[in-house]
């Protein structure tokens, strides 16, 4: 069951809303509904966003999306289409029963913060639970916590006025978390932010994302942002999903060319991730392996060194060359005592901008091990640079998870596939 | 006959709104006289007794006025429960007495050197229950002063409030001075306590004017009048305003009558009022509410409206019901504005007095008037004099209050 879902939701402003809907679900542009004279602010929007995710809603200013994440928590009724919440339709709830969901299920922060001016920070933090009826000293242990997470201790008796941007924020953020729903809102909560203090926020959002597990819905409109919170990105156009999809989905195979011109200007360095941009492993040798075929198959892959992996693939080091000419000389039969296991080894989540200094250093490609300790990939310098070469070539590389046997296709490891290459297209 | 000519005038009807209008007035009074009745009553002995308090209190107002304060300063320290028992206590006693009058039993039956003391001490005849059971009520709250708070504020208040009380009860019933001199005193405090030292100079110089031109009594009973005034706008004024910030209908219905109620000349209101209450002070009081109302409505709907939509939206949000968003966060943001909506009344109904002095009102009004009437030069400045001094101190003082609102409090602690 997911945490969150939308059906089919439209909300149009104006009297003849419901004709409007008709309309619109034909597939009528809502720019051409001018004789109704209505405001079609969200027209058939559908997601789901399953518990302990990042979902991000993502579109320019008029888009829709403080209008459409005002429908999740029932401030804005829908005029068509539903919104189920833990699997309740919220959409036919009385309304004490949709501000008992509210309070217990579902908190919301802000855009300009919302702090109530004339409320300490700690009244502030603690006013989810103050609605719910908890007992003073209660609520307020819980409210002192939370802005302990947001870091925030010692300013419990301030007025939100005498905080700056980023502190008012994590003070909203601090009344989301002590309300302790599992479902957070957040409508361009870092927006009115300076950059510096935005990233900060970002920062600070995914650590205790990364504790709490809390299920988040984040609206932006700025593309860096988006892709990197999101587990997930719905971008929206004009009331209307442009697509669904991961970053690197939505970077690597963009569904319009709405979304391809959005893309352009994105950061790809920051969102792109080893698992996206590593190539299949070629010169790949079990540790029993003889030192005079290692050093044959070096010279058929055009390269100077070889990783060397245990049974089940799981990743042992690196052996050059040059090791290997020395071994002939003293006579050993196997290449265990010429790896060097202590080389530069990659997560697949690491992303590309973080590859460019580690890769800089090393001679070789870059091992991409996982978590179980797998040699799952290999970046080669010329990957990184095609990666960040925009659009037509960035769906080079493979995907996350698959085997790394997918190789025949590649001439050589500091070579990219051509094959791929047009399949970005 | 036209002067340019004749036999083209056009006629006009004439409509007969003014008959019309008695006519309903009629029929209202006829009606629901019985109704008018009541609120007479009730506005006419509210006056009288604010007024009769202002001049002549009696011990067991005054030492109720003692436990109000320190009962405050009890309740600001988080002892609202037990403040709240104490009270219900002493009302509960106090209408025992009133129904069956046991307490006076009690007092009777308990040994009399007891109460022969003070009795002699202040000159009195016999026991009266009422002051006993306030004087219950003060013991009861200074106990729970030293007690459950470890304010040192509130011990001093508390200590501070009983002192003033004794010296005035010594002052007024036993050395014999007159209750004047401490209610200019007492004024002067409550304008230090809330608007500072100057509003404090003011009021001590001008109410010493006022004894001195021997118009007193007369002053306050205008005031008695001005607060009951503003209280009844006030209690119809800011729901009406509540529900006008909340409905666009209501609110475009309201603004027309509230332009008619302030531009109709005040002298109109007085002819119904009349019809309705005869003369006296009802009609003043009616008179005045009507007239003085319109700026509590608009600056209460204005003062909601301007709360800012995201703070709503944030209640909202957390599952606040209307009402708790309402207390919690429009009514605070919108204080400002609503007190200067409340001060706005009340410096109306002080402009109503002199008019409601007319239809025998009585207080400053009065006095303006048969000056007016007798071309009393000397009698209509005193007169005058006294308005405007009551007038400045009732302005500054309300211009004060929202120094005190969480919102204020919230902002000064911002500056340092
Ligand atoms: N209460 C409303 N009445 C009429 N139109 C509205 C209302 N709220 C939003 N809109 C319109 O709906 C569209 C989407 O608005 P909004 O959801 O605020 O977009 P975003 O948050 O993406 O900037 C805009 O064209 C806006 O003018
Ligand atoms: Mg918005």
């Amino acid at each position: 069951m997911p945490a969150v879902r939308a059906d089919k939701l439209y909300k149009v402003f104006g009297k003849r809303a419901d004709q409007a809907v008709e309309l619109l679900s034909d597939g009528r542009p809502r720019d051409q509904l001018r004789e109704l004279n209505v405001t079609a602010a969200v027209i058939d929007v559908s997601f789901e966003v399953d518990a302990g995710e990042i979902f991000v809603v993502m579109g320019l200013s008029g888009s829709g999306k403080s209008t459409l994440i005002r429908m999740l928590n029932g401030l804005l009724e829908p005029t068509a289409g539903t919104v189920e919440i833990n699997g309740t339709d919220i959409t036919t709830l009385p309304s004490n029963e949709l501000r008992r969901l509210r309070s217990r299920h579902i908190s919301m922060v802000f855009q300009h913060f919302a702090l109530f001016p004339h409320r300490t920070v700690l009244d502030n933090a603690a006013y989810g639970l103050e609605v719910r009826g908890v007992p003073r000293a209660e609520r307020r242990e819980k409210a002192r916590y939370a802005l302990d997470l947001v870091g925030l201790e010692g300013w419990e008796d301030h007025v939100p006025e005498q905080l700056s941007g980023g502190m008012k924020q994590r003070v909203g953020l601090a009344r989301a978390l002590t309300a302790d729903t599992e479902i957070i809102l957040m409508d361009e909560a870092f927006s009115a932010l300076d950059p510096l203090i935005r990233r900060d926020m970002q920062s600070q959002l995914l650590q205790l994302q990364a504790r709490l597990g809390k299920t988040i819905v984040f609206i932006t409109h700025d593309l860096n942002e988006a892709m990197r919170l999101g587990d997930r990105i719905c971008m929206l156009r004009d009331g209307r999903v442009a697509q669904i999809g991961t970053a690197e989905e939505i970077l690597n195979a963009p569904a319009n060319e709405y979304v391809a011109q959005f893309i352009e200007d994105v950061d790809r360095s920051r969102v792109l991730r080893a698992s996206s941009v590593m190539e299949p492993p070629t010169a790949v040798l079990g540790p029993a392996h003889d030192p005079r075929a290692a050093l044959r198959t070096m010279r058929d892959n055009q390269t100077s060194s070889a990783f060397v992996v245990g049974s089940d693939q799981t990743f042992v080091g690196v052996v050059r060359d040059g090791a290997i000419g020395e071994a002939g000389r003293t006579g050993a039969t196997d290449l265990t005592g010429l790896v060097d296991p202590g080389v530069e080894r990659v997560h697949p989540d690491t992303t590309v901008a973080e590859l460019f200094h580690r890769s800089a250093v090393t001679p070789h490609p870059l091992p991409v091990v996982d978590d179980a300790g797998h040699l799952v990939g290999v970046i080669p310098w010329t990957a990184l640079l095609a990666a960040l070469a925009s659009g037509d070539g960035a769906g080079s590389g493979i995907s996350a998870g698959s085997p790394p046997a997918r190789a025949e296709a590649g001439a050589g490891a500091t070579q990219r596939p051509v094959e791929s290459e047009e399949g970005a297209r | 006959m036209s002067a340019y000519g004749s036999g083209y005038a056009i006629d006009i009807p004439r409509l007969p709104v003014g008959a019309m209008f008695e006519s309903v007035i009629n029929w209202l009074r006829n009606n629901l006289a019985a109704l008018f009745d009541i609120i007479g009553d009730v506005i006419d002995s509210s006056v009288a007794a604010l007024s009769g308090f202002l001049t002549d209190p009696s011990a067991a107002q005054l030492t109720l006025i003692a436990c109000l304060v320190i009962a405050i300063g009890l309740i600001r320290r988080g002892q609202l429960r037990l403040v709240g028992v104490l009270v219900a206590a002493y009302l509960a006693l106090v209408l025992l007495e009133a129904l069956t009058g046991a307490v006076t039993v009690v007092i009777s039956s308990l040994p009399g050197a007891l109460f022969i003391w003070a009795m002699n001490l202040f000159g009195a005849a016999y026991v009266y229950p009422p002051l006993v059971l306030v004087l219950l009520l003060l013991a009861a709250l200074l106990v729970t002063s030293a007690v459950r708070t470890a304010s040192r504020h509130q011990w001093i208040l508390a200590a501070g409030v009983t002192g003033a009380w004794l010296l005035l009860l010594i002052g007024v019933y036993i050395v014999g001075v007159q209750f004047e001199l401490f209610a200019v005193l007492i004024f002067a405090s409550l304008a230090w306590f809330i608007a500072g030292w100057r509003l404090a100079v003011f009021t001590v110089l001008g109410f010493l004017l006022v004894i001195s031109m021997e118009r007193w009594a007369e002053a306050m009973s205008t005031l008695a009048l001005v607060l009951v005034a503003t209280g009844v706008a006030v209690v119809f004024a800011i729901p009406i305003g509540v529900i006008a910030a909340y409905s666009d209908r209501v609110s475009m219905l309201l603004k027309p009558v509230l332009d008619f109620m302030q531009t109709m000349p005040a002298f109109v209101y007085l002819i119904p009022a009349i019809a309705f209450f005869g003369v006296g002070q009802v009609p003043g009081v009616i008179a005045t509410v009507v007239f003085a109302m319109p700026p509590g409505v608009r600056l209460t709907e204005l003062g909601i409206r301007q709360v800012d939509k995201e703070l709503v939206e944030a209640g909202e949000a957390f599952g606040a019901p209307d009402i708790q968003v309402l207390r919690g966060i429009q009514l605070p943001l919108a204080l400002a504005t609503i007190m200067a909506g409340i001060n706005q009344v009340i410096m109306l109904s002080l402009s109503m007095v002199v008019i409601a002095g007319m239809v025998g009102a009585g207080g400053l009004g009065n006095v303006v008037y048969s000056g007016i009437a007798r071309a009393d030069i000397v009698l209509g400045f005193e007169g005058g004099i006294a308005v405007v001094i009551v007038a400045i101190f009732l302005d500054r003082l309300t211009a004060a209050v929202p120094r005190f609102s969480p919102a204020a409090r919230a902002k000064r602690m911002a500056l340092g």
